[in-house]
């Protein structure tokens, strides 16, 4: 780590620090949102692309050892672009539903605040950015002035500055124990109570299993724009660290396995059967945030997929006709909304040219064997949870008006996808793909039978003293699966 | 009042019983906010508990900086000559008062937007019964 400034810092501090003067110049002259934000996102969105194609990375150590320490790196890269394209895109549709100053003032802040949490590498400075994303998105979830959202937005903000609370008790202890706030110095000290708050806090972020219950009907209720930059950017605010911390801990990788995979298979099993199209995004959000948490070396390329795939399918959902999936089959698109949503469902569920396939493929081969077929046979239930929302029929009247925001998301889905599996693909793994396809299709067609039936119902999960038992359960599992020594995820399973 | 002259608490030996005993009850503190926040039915005890909550990891930070000692670590005090035994041991840490000072402003501004967000929800339930805002459908 420099101590001083190197080059590149200067303008590196001067980016991190031009969404919040963006902002409240905003404020003040709404007439300069237009080149502010797009200046704004276009530059995160660059540096975010320039980081991935091989730009030299820094380590920055502001303010001395006990300042703040930021890392510009490749895996830092897939989130900035990520959070760029993001917000561009909820730009675009917020000007044509006529958003007013204070929305803007907020999606700048938000923008500020992720890429301050995208790139630092201590507990404080990472506190500190994260609760700025939650009180920004708290505010924005209230745009939806019902009192609906009302009651969505004052659960969310509880719950993440509960689990942020049990996170700074954790920082705390980390300090006291090695002196630093840094991420090294927790990755360092032997897996204990510390640990394990850190990991509450940042698991409830990410919407990650139990942790991650507040996450489906949040997601699902708030206006589409900010569902958009919900599911899309905001959770990965959190998986990013737990990233960083698999990167520098094995046994946090261990210990967070069984959670992820827990999660992959709560979220599929519910968007399966949920009878709200808003919904079933968010549970398969819950169910995607388990995938990326899985592997530092694919968690990037998932997040990236994943979450320009999910905010563009949350973006045409201003434009459905009904949110109910009850009789979806027989309310026809239109075309300039088929198109994002096929483009976007097709990704996450991993077909051949797109670059969720290309994600997925890079995360199974960073597994090993049997996590990898595990992953497999949870993509069967992922293709047939979007195929659910596939069955709409085309309307090709020529005049429909495209959402150019959800285009910006779901064309570089299929140009990046095509560009990374081009003489990557082999016959292999194209058969591997066409047989997921079909046996998600079938399982789709076998459920459809099934799914209306009332005694097949869910038990419901996300009422509030589900949310907070979820966290109180996971923080004493992780403790005693690190309390018994060993990191079998049997063990660790089994501990939840 | 020659009790409270911090020169009596520089050679204290700050003991660590007492220290441990603090932490043991701040944690207290904080499982007593989480608890209430579970079991508590109205959303404004609710919020109140997870205040409690906050206030135990202010007060865990501020232990935390008092491990060292009490003193105010400021440096012109230091640089005196005719007291040279001051940079010893009995100085405050200064990180964890910093740092939590950042923490405080940011739980008081989310414990008012809640509370204004409850004053708009007391319009529906004025008894503000936390599982009467939770829709009963299904999942």
């Amino acid at each position: 780590m420099s101590d001083a400034w190197s080059p590149g810092s200067p303008q590196l501090v001067i980016w991190l620090l031009a969404p919040y003067l963006a902002a409240f110049t905003v404020a003040l002259l709404p007439a300069l949102s237009a080149p502010l934000i797009l200046l704004c996102g276009l530059a995160t969105a660059l540096l975010g692309g320039w980081l991935l194609l091989g730009g030299s990375g820094l380590q920055l150590l502001l303010l001395g050892r006990y300042g703040v320490s930021l890392s510009v790196d490749g895996l830092a890269g897939w989130f900035l672009l990520l959070g760029g394209l993001v917000c561009l895109a909820v730009w675009m549709e917020g000007r044509r539903q006529g958003w007013d100053r204070t929305g803007w003032l907020l999606l700048l802040v938000l923008l500020g605040a992720l890429n301050t949490s995208f790139l630092t590498t201590d507990l404080v400075s990472l506190y500190v950015s994260l609760e700025v994303v939650a009180i920004s998105a708290f505010l924005l979830i209230l745009k939806g002035r019902s009192a609906r959202a009302d009651w969505i937005a004052l659960r969310y903000l509880l719950i993440s500055n509960t689990a942020m609370g049990l996170y700074l008790i954790g920082a705390a202890l980390v300090y006291s124990q090695s002196g630093s706030f840094q991420f090294t110095a927790l990755a360092a000290l032997p897996p204990g109570a510390p640990l394990a708050l850190v990991l509450v806090g940042l698991l409830t972020k990410s919407g990650v299993f139990l942790n991650g219950l507040w996450l489906p009907r949040t997601h699902a209720e708030a206006p589409a724009e900010v569902s958009a930059l919900l599911s899309g950017v905001v959770v990965s605010a959190g998986a990013l660290p737990l990233l960083r911390l698999e990167q520098l801990s094995p046994s946090v990788t261990a210990l967070l396995t069984p959670i992820a995979l827990a999660s992959a298979a709560l979220g599929v099993t519910y968007a399966l059967v949920v009878d709200d199209a808003k919904r079933l995004l968010a549970w398969s959000t819950l169910a995607q945030m388990g995938l990326v948490i899985l592997s530092p070396a694919a968690g990037g390329a998932m997040a990236l997929s994943h979450g320009l795939a999910k905010a563009g399918l949350f973006l045409t959902a201003r434009h459905w006709p009904s949110r109910s999936l009850r009789g979806w089959s027989s309310r026809p698109l239109a075309w300039s909304l088929q198109l994002p949503l096929w483009l976007g469902a097709l990704s996450i569920a991993g077909v051949a040219p797109m670059l969720g396939f290309s994600a997925k493929k890079q995360l199974e081969t960073a597994l090993s064997p049997p996590l990898a077929w595990a992953v497999l046979l949870l993509s069967i239930g992922s293709v047939a949870l979007y195929t659910r929302l596939c069955r709409a029929p085309w309307d090709l009247t020529p005049r429909a008006p495209l959402s150019w925001g959800a285009l910006l998301l779901s064309l570089p889905l299929l140009i990046a996808g095509v560009a990374f599996s081009a003489g990557r693909v082999t016959v292999d793994g194209l058969v591997k793909t066409f047989t997921v396809l079909l046996l998600g299709v079938a399982l789709d067609q076998a459920l459809e039978r099934l799914r209306w039936r009332e005694r097949m119902a869910l038990p419901q999960l996300d009422r509030l003293p589900d949310l907070l038992g979820g966290l109180g359960l996971i923080g004493a599992g992780l403790v005693v699966a690190m309390h018994s020594g060993r990191f079998s995820p049997l063990l660790a399973g089994g501990a939840l | 009042m020659d009790r409270y002259c911090p020169a009596d608490l520089r050679n204290a030996d700050w003991p660590m019983a007492a220290i441990r005993l603090l932490e043991l009850l701040i944690l207290l503190a904080a499982l007593a906010g989480f608890t209430g926040l579970l079991l508590r039915r109205n959303l404004f005890l609710k919020v109140l508990a997870m205040d409690v909550t906050g206030s135990a990891v202010v007060a865990l930070f501020v232990l935390l900086g008092a491990r060292s000692g009490l003193r105010t670590p400021i440096l012109s005090r230091l640089a005196n000559p005719a007291d040279p035994g001051l940079a010893g041991a009995d100085l405050a840490d200064p990180i964890p008062q910093a740092v939590i000072l950042t923490a405080i402003v940011i739980g008081l501004s989310i414990q008012a937007l809640l509370l204004v967000v409850i004053t708009q929800l007391a319009r529906i339930d004025p008894s503000l019964d936390a599982s009467s805002f939770d829709p009963p459908d299904r999942p």
